[in-house]
């Protein structure tokens, strides 16, 4: 199977300009379910899976590659390439905010504007700079991400993984994020919020958009300021939404920010 | 059938179930909540609603709503069994599970999210068993699948050593059956020739009696011809003798460094202009008992042999020191040799170098690399020769592209006397628990020492060439000592490893080790001076004492 396939990417949607949507931590391509048929009319689009995430193909993961947010972009470029993209619109959530501007540095032409939802460089507090998170925090995410992996992960993967004919067991899953690999998926974890990509912000000359939620969580309000404060040329938009996910519980007012902006 | 249930009408069912029950907005805000999560929390009805249900769970239980619950409720419009902790009013934690039914409208707006608390505490304490226990099981896993491996490498190790002994072994049997066979032939070849050379001298005295004429002077220069040529298979049949052992040696006293300087002229017109020659001569060298003419020979071989190797220029360098050998040393030499203090010559130069392969054969009789008509394939044959009818022994290093070294060991002449036993380091002196990396790339001499690092109670970690031991050193921390030859394929010599090692671990112990005599090697360019250094080949108790010096020195220290 090529790089296409291996990360689930699919591209639908008429127009000259490409529009690559990245899923963030926790997720797959499917959140896009709400926001990315509004601009088929006008954009081709691009969806894919993280590695370890959605459909994609586990194998690709590489324990080396991946223990930084670098190894991400690096798919995100191999996937880019494989595409031929040129000055597309890159939309990443939570954490892929951060692996689309790695990407546009490693490739650069690749990404002409960059969309960045709940956009954080950095979440473990240091110094001066508020993440929201302290280390130990995120060590009781990993245990609680056992708990919630446990019971299936060792019985059903093996099923779904050795019977690509038959999604619909797949399907059955209560919770389709237990179609991530327990594995990856601690370890996507881990990079993503013990990672500091503070000083990558500097230097981007791209124009972007920052897409700032009421009362997030996960990227609060300070969070999004310094991101636009570091990076030249951007806007700050904040929604009405709450929460860390605005293309879930506010679809139209993002697709709206977007639209107006790009 | 409700009738069945006296004084329980559904507000006390829905109140008392034994289940938490929320109602929220999508948002998460908690419209209603039942008394049974009330009572479970601590807190009052008045305290939960207008507040969002999230906000009462734990950081991480907070965290996982944001990236896995709410966006999964969203996409799916149900979720089952999410692990989360509540915090509750008096700061204790209630583990418990979540199942969430998204109500919509028409329109497949979210409208209202309705939740059933289960208390888990039971079934979390036992899934933390159950991850305790599938760790143990994981790192027993993966220890008896190091063991393994382990095991194998063992294994082939031990299989690998068997099949270079019996490999030298093998080349040990051939060289003596060729000598045998060669000595045979030349033997009664030399005899023939004793007639043949007696019958052309009585032919040369009977020709003055002769009448004088064309005819006779005919005859003369006839004679003259066949006695030259006689003569010069004479000299080869001497030397297929040498590599027999068979020639007769007129061994005398001898002073190494003596025959040294006086055949040195001649060694600098044989090696010309471009080859620079250097001598090192090792003071108070013991005297050897050896045929003077014979060592000549060899010395002058090996120069030809250096020369021809050297066709640009390069530089040729002869060194001599006393040496012991004992018995761990003498028992690697398949072809026997006896343990004592012997003389060392040796000659290293900087010329093309030679394979294994071509290592394993240069002793043979009429073995050449140089082009028809330009060698007899006799010279090394005869270093061999003489060298094993003296009772000593040669070792050759080579590597191509770089150069080659050839020792000569002759034993120490002490008529009368028996050689002082060397006196060994007592082991426990020598031992040790340290970690040590060893990269050689010759398998056989890597399982030496490996062998003897073992044997010493070091931890011994091995490879073959400079990428894989970067890779080993930077996955090692607790590395104490690198122990790598100089000379070596894949990129990388001894010195680059060296300065690569000593950046990722500042402060880690080095020392060399190298075929070559410490003089070719530092005035080579290829080391610095002053740099720890071992050369080969070293007996057990050189290494031991060596490596126990090195590691009780001063980390990163050099020696001036």
């Amino acid at each position: 199977m090529d790089i296409l396939g291996r990360h689930n990417v699919t591209v639908s949607g008429k127009g000259e300009r490409f529009m690559m949507f990245a899923h963030g931590f926790g997720c797959d391509r499917n959140m896009w379910r709400f926001v990315a048929p509004a601009f088929e009319e006008t954009h081709r689009i691009v969806l894919f899976d993280h590695v370890g995430c959605g459909r994609s193909d586990s194998s690709l993961y590489d324990p080396g590659r991946h223990s930084s947010l670098q190894g991400y972009a690096d798919d995100v470029v191999a996937i880019g390439r494989a595409l031929g993209l040129e000055e597309a619109i890159f939309v990443g959530h939570s954490v892929s905010a951060m692996i689309g501007i790695l990407a546009a540095r490693t490739a650069p032409g690749m990404f002409g504007k960059l969309v960045l939802i709940g956009p954080s460089p950095c979440y473990i507090n240091d110094g001066d700079y508020r993440g929201g998170f302290e280390r130990s925090d995120i060590d009781e995410l990993m245990t609680f991400m056992d708990s919630n992996f446990l019971g299936w992960s060792a019985a059903l993967t093996p099923q779904i993984m050795g019977n690509p004919d038959r999604p619909e067991l797949a399907e059955e899953l209560n919770n389709s994020f237990c179609r991530a690999d327990p594995d990856i998926a601690k370890s996507f974890a881990r990079v993503t919020f013990l990672s500091d990509n503070r000083s990558d912000l500097e230097g981007v000359a791209i124009p972007a958009l920052i897409l700032q939620c009421s009362e997030d969580l996960i990227a609060p309000d300070s969070v999004g300021a310094y991101v636009h404060e570091r990076l030249a040329g951007s806007a700050l938009v904040r929604l009405r939404a709450t929460g860390h996910c605005p293309n879930l519980s506010a679809p139209e007012e993002t697709v709206e920010a977007i639209r107006e902006w790009i | 059938m409700a009738d069945l249930l006296p004084g329980f009408d559904d507000e006390t069912l829905y109140e008392d179930a034994p289940c938490g029950y929320l109602a929220t907005l999508p948002d998460g805000t908690v419209l209603r909540v039942n008394r049974t999560l009330l009572r479970w929390t601590g807190y009052d009805s008045d305290e939960l609603c207008g507040t969002r249900f999230q906000d009462r769970l734990t950081l991480a239980g907070r965290i996982y709503h944001e990236t896995h619950f709410a966006p999964l409720l969203r996409m799916q419009g149900s979720i089952s069994e999410v692990a989360l902790d509540f915090v509750c009013k008096n700061g204790e934690r209630l583990p418990t599970l979540v199942n969430t039914v998204q109500r919509t409208d028409e329109e497949g707006r979210p409208v209202v999210n309705l939740t059933t608390v289960f208390d888990a505490r039971d079934r979390r304490r036992y899934e933390q068993e159950l991850l305790a226990a599938r760790d143990v099981a994981r790192t027993a896993a993966l220890e008896l699948q190091r063991l393994n491996s382990e095991l194998e490498q063992r294994v082939a190790a031990a299989v690998e050593e068997r099949l270079t002994a019996e490999d030298a072994l093998r080349q040990s049997q051939k060289m003596e059956a060729i000598g045998q066979l060669t000595g045979g032939v030349a033997h009664d070849f030399n005899n023939l020739l004793t007639l043949v050379i007696g019958g052309l001298d009585l032919i040369g005295r009977q020709i003055p009696s002769q009448p004088p004429g064309p005819g006779t002077e005919r005859i003369r220069r006839a004679r003259d011809a066949a006695m030259e040529g006689a003569r010069r298979a004479a000299k080869l049949t001497q030397h297929l003798l040498a590599f027999a052992r068979r020639q007769p040696l007129e061994p005398r006293l001898l002073e190494v460094n003596r025959l040294i300087r006086e055949i040195s002229d001649m060694l600098r017109r044989t090696l010309g202009e471009q080859v620079e020659l250097e001598t090192v001569l090792g003071a108070g060298l013991w005297d050897v008992e050896a045929d003077p003419v014979q060592l000549e020979n060899a010395m002058l071989n090996l120069g030809v042999n250096a020369r021809d190797a050297m066709p640009a220029g390069g530089k040729l360098t002869i060194e001599t020191h006393n040496s012991s050998l004992d018995d761990s040393y003498v028992a690697g030499v398949p072809e026997g040799l006896a343990a004592g203090q012997y003389v060392m010559i040796a000659v290293s130069d900087t010329g093309c170098g030679m394979d294994l392969e071509t290592q394993q054969k240069v002793f043979e009789p009429f073995f050449t690399t140089k082009e028809v008509g330009k060698g007899t394939g006799l010279g090394l044959s005869q270093v061999y020769g003489f060298v094993r009818q003296s009772g000593g022994h040669v070792r050759i290093y080579s590597e191509p592209g770089v150069g080659t070294n050839v020792k000569i060991y002759l034993p120490r002449a002490r008529p009368g006397i028996e050689a002082e036993p060397e006196r060994r380091v007592e082991p426990a002196a020598m031992s040790g628990d340290e970690k040590i990396l060893v990269v050689e790339d010759h398998e056989d001499l890597r399982h030496y020492i490996v062998g003897i690092l073992t044997d010493l109670g070091y931890e011994v970690v091995a490879t073959a060439d400079g990428p894989s031991a970067i890779e080993t050193i930077a996955k090692r921390p607790d590395l104490d000592l690198l122990l790598t030859d100089v000379v070596l394929p894949g990129g990388m010599n001894g010195r680059q490893i060296a300065t690569e090692a000593l950046r990722l671990r500042p402060g880690l112990k080095i020392l060399f080790m190298t075929g070559y005599t410490h003089n070719a090697i530092v005035h080579d360019g290829r080391l610095d001076p002053g740099v720890a250094l071992i050369s080969k080949p070293f007996t057990y108790d050189q290494l031991g004492a060596k490596v126990r010096s090195e590691l009780d020195g001063l980390p990163g220290h050099r020696r001036t």
